[in-house]
């Protein structure tokens, strides 16, 4: 009984041309780039034992800096892409899959080009969450740029307090992915020597842990958020539609990592395998729902 | 006996068991007992007071101590929620009065006590947004609500008028009212009997609009001395200046529709203002006016649950901040393991052990 048919989406997408898509490209080959040169300092680290010699805990590995730049002008390719559909349609990117995929490359970029300059312990991770980038990146190039109409229950603050929690929750949960992906990759032959220099397991499972305890913090207030929107725009808190009921599914396997974690001396690699479980499961949350479900929230219009 | 109670393993199974029953509860199946969520949570919320009374590691921890109090907090508030919540839906016609009587798929809690009985407002005109290719934007709905009704004052008799919709609700003595995408138009028809017995006045609510725009048809079967009368048919045929290509704006005021009434075989048009002679009476169709839709919902229980729910991120916030300080003064620790001298690759889990 939803008014927004799909006739009149696809109708809209004649509308005008996606002047966002060069830039949305230019961000996403940064992202390329940034990945690349993560892994070739890696294998430059496994071969050129100068390199390593010229390593100081003062200095960072030489190419950091340049991942870091990389990433930081993929995000603001990707800001102008984003104020570009912003000014052609007159609304933020909330509403489609096109735009989820779009808002969510710029917001994990961000947060993990930031964590990657405050906390160099966790660099070598780059290797491994960087990657995840293409994955959406393929994605959101796979998709038409369908212009979309901003349903009349977005005009409402909490949104923004909704998605902004749900992107951090997504990007700690990235960085804790990348690490989990390093605790793995390092165990077998083919990947041992990459990392030879990283801290050892347990250091980096104490920081991997860190960070999805922050992810899980920021889950439970993207919940909150979304239950007081929920509230407003369609008058009650919790119905348990797609979204919900995967988030809320999401919320208590992470809970219940953290427990098991506490309880039981789960092996370091299990524990990384269980965060990689939780970061797929997020990701089939925000990106798989709309397959199974018509509206992002039933009823959402 | 309650320290075996509130052990973390009994936490997991009751996660797990919650898990299960939220997947069972995914799309509010109708048939699912209200026990397959009430099980898990009632399991989970006296796991978690045992753990709380017994277990050092949590009650010792102020952070955590809030973050799971908040958690139980969140429980039971959710259980009190369900056992006085009303909700319900309405239609109610421009120029008349709330009256609890005319709530439709009408639900609530054993527990439910509001002053329903005591709401006065009454619907105004309202006016609705759309985007090119009918995509609904902003509802503006006006009400008109008396004085002192909102607030404590008592009021000066006066009415105050109040524009609601979408994101701007309306609540009164706790009942919120939301207005929903159900709205459209209701012609205003007067009955009076032959033979000179009681006129009757009323509207009939047409299908919701625009999304019925091509079904506007209703009917209505007038009472006669014998019981029941004969059926007439309605077709409204609108002039809302609805259009595919170009925004446009959903407004009474500027709509106007011919009634078409049908009763046998005979098929008369009639303007705002004219009347037929019908077996049994004579129709008058007064005017045209419009219904607006709402979704009624009473929970007072809200506000504290976002009370509950904030106050336990802050405590878990508290405990994660202590945790990040205790980081930093293992920092010395994790950079001795950074450093570049490490001559191969640690051992794959043997190392250190846990630091957390
Ligand atoms: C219902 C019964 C529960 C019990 C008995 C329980 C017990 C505990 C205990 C004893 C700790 C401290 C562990 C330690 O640091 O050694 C803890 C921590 C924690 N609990 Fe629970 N809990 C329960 C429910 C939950 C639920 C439902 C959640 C959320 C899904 C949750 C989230 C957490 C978190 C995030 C921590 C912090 C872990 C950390 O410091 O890394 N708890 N819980």
């Amino acid at each position: 009984m939803n008014e927004v048919t799909s006739a009149s989406g696809s109708m809209l997408s004649v509308m005008g041309y996606a002047t966002e898509l060069p830039w949305l490209w230019a961000g996403l080959s940064a992202y390329v780039l940034a990945t690349v040169i993560a892994v070739m300092g890696m294998m430059r680290m496994r071969i050129g034992v100068t390199t390593i010699g010229a390593m100081t805990q003062a200095s960072p590995r030489p190419h950091e800096k340049f991942v870091l730049l990389m990433v930081a002008l993929g995000v603001a390719l990707l800001t102008v892409a984003i104020t570009e559909r912003w000014m052609r349609l007159g609304h933020g990117p909330f509403v489609n899959l096109f735009e989820l995929l779009m808002s969510q490359l710029w917001s994990l970029g961000l947060v993990f080009a930031v964590v990657y300059w405050r906390v160099p312990l966790l660099r070598p991770s780059a290797v491994v969450a960087l990657p995840m980038t293409w994955v959406l990146g393929g994605w959101v190039l796979a998709l038409q740029p369908v212009d979309t109409a901003f349903p009349p229950t977005y005009y409402n603050d909490w949104l923004w307090a909704h998605v902004g929690l749900g992107k951090f929750f997504l990007a700690f949960c990235l960085v804790g992915t990348g690490l989990a992906g390093v605790i793995l990759l390092r165990n077998t032959q083919r990947f041992a020597a990459w990392f030879r220099h990283v801290p050892a397991d347990a250091v980096l499972d104490a920081l991997a842990w860190r960070f999805m305890l922050l992810a899980f913090i920021f889950h439970s207030l993207m919940l909150t958020a979304g239950a007081v929107w929920a509230q407003d725009a369609w008058g009650r808190y919790w119905a348990w539609d797609a979204l919900e009921t995967s988030s809320f599914l999401n919320w208590l396997m992470l809970g219940a990592s953290i427990h098991a974690r506490l309880t039981y001396r789960i092996p370091i690699r299990v524990g990384a395998i269980a965060i990689i479980g939780v970061f797929v499961f997020a990701f089939i949350t925000y990106f798989g729902t709309p397959f199974y479900s018509t509206a992002a929230h039933k009823g959402v219009v | 006996m309650i320290r075996a109670l509130g052990s973390i393993r009994l936490a997991l199974v009751g996660m797990l068991l919650l898990a299960i029953a939220a997947a069972l509860s995914y799309g509010n199946p109708v048939g699912t007992p209200v026990w397959v969520l009430v099980a898990p949570l009632a399991f989970l919320a006296v796991n978690l007071l045992a753990a709380i009374a017994t277990n050092p590691r949590i009650n010792r921890r102020g952070g955590l101590l809030v973050f799971h109090l908040g958690l139980l907090a969140i429980i039971v508030l959710a259980g009190i929620g369900r056992l006085t919540h009303l909700e319900a839906q309405l239609e109610m016609t421009e120029g008349t009065a709330f009256s609890p009587a005319d709530l439709t798929h009408l639900a609530k809690g054993p527990w439910h006590s509001g002053a329903l009985e005591q709401l006065v407002f009454v619907q105004g005109p309202f006016t609705v947004d759309y985007s090119p290719g009918i995509v609904r934007g902003l509802t503006h709905s006006q009400v008109l609500i008396p004085d002192g009704q909102t607030d404590a004052s008592g009021g000066t008799g006066g009415w105050q008028t109040k524009v609601v919709g979408d994101d701007r609700v309306l609540i009164l003595e706790g009942y919120r009212f939301y207005t929903s995408f159900n709205k459209g138009f209701a012609p205003v028809l007067t009955w009076v009997p032959d033979g000179g017995g009681e006129a009757l006045s009323g509207t009939i609510h047409m299908p919701s609009y625009p999304l019925f725009d091509y079904k506007q048809e209703s009917s209505w079967t007038p009472p006669n001395e014998k019981g029941v009368g004969k059926e007439i048919k309605f077709w409204l045929r609108l002039k809302t200046g609805l259009r595919d290509d170009a925004a446009w704006v959903l407004d009474g005021k500027t709509t106007t529709g011919v009634l078409v009434v049908n009763v046998d075989d005979r098929r008369v048009e009639l303007e705002p203002g004219q009347s037929v002679h019908v077996p049994g009476g004579v129709l008058r169709y007064e005017r045209l006016t419009t219904w607006m839709g709402y979704k009624v919902f009473y929970d007072p229980t809200l506000h504290w649950l976002f009370g509950a729910a904030i106050m336990a991120i802050l405590g878990l916030g508290t405990h994660f901040w202590r945790k990040a300080g205790v980081s930093l003064q293992i920092a010395p620790v994790l950079a001795a393991i950074d450093a570049p001298e490490v001559p191969r690759a640690s051992p794959p889990d043997a190392s250190a052990g846990r630091l957390v």
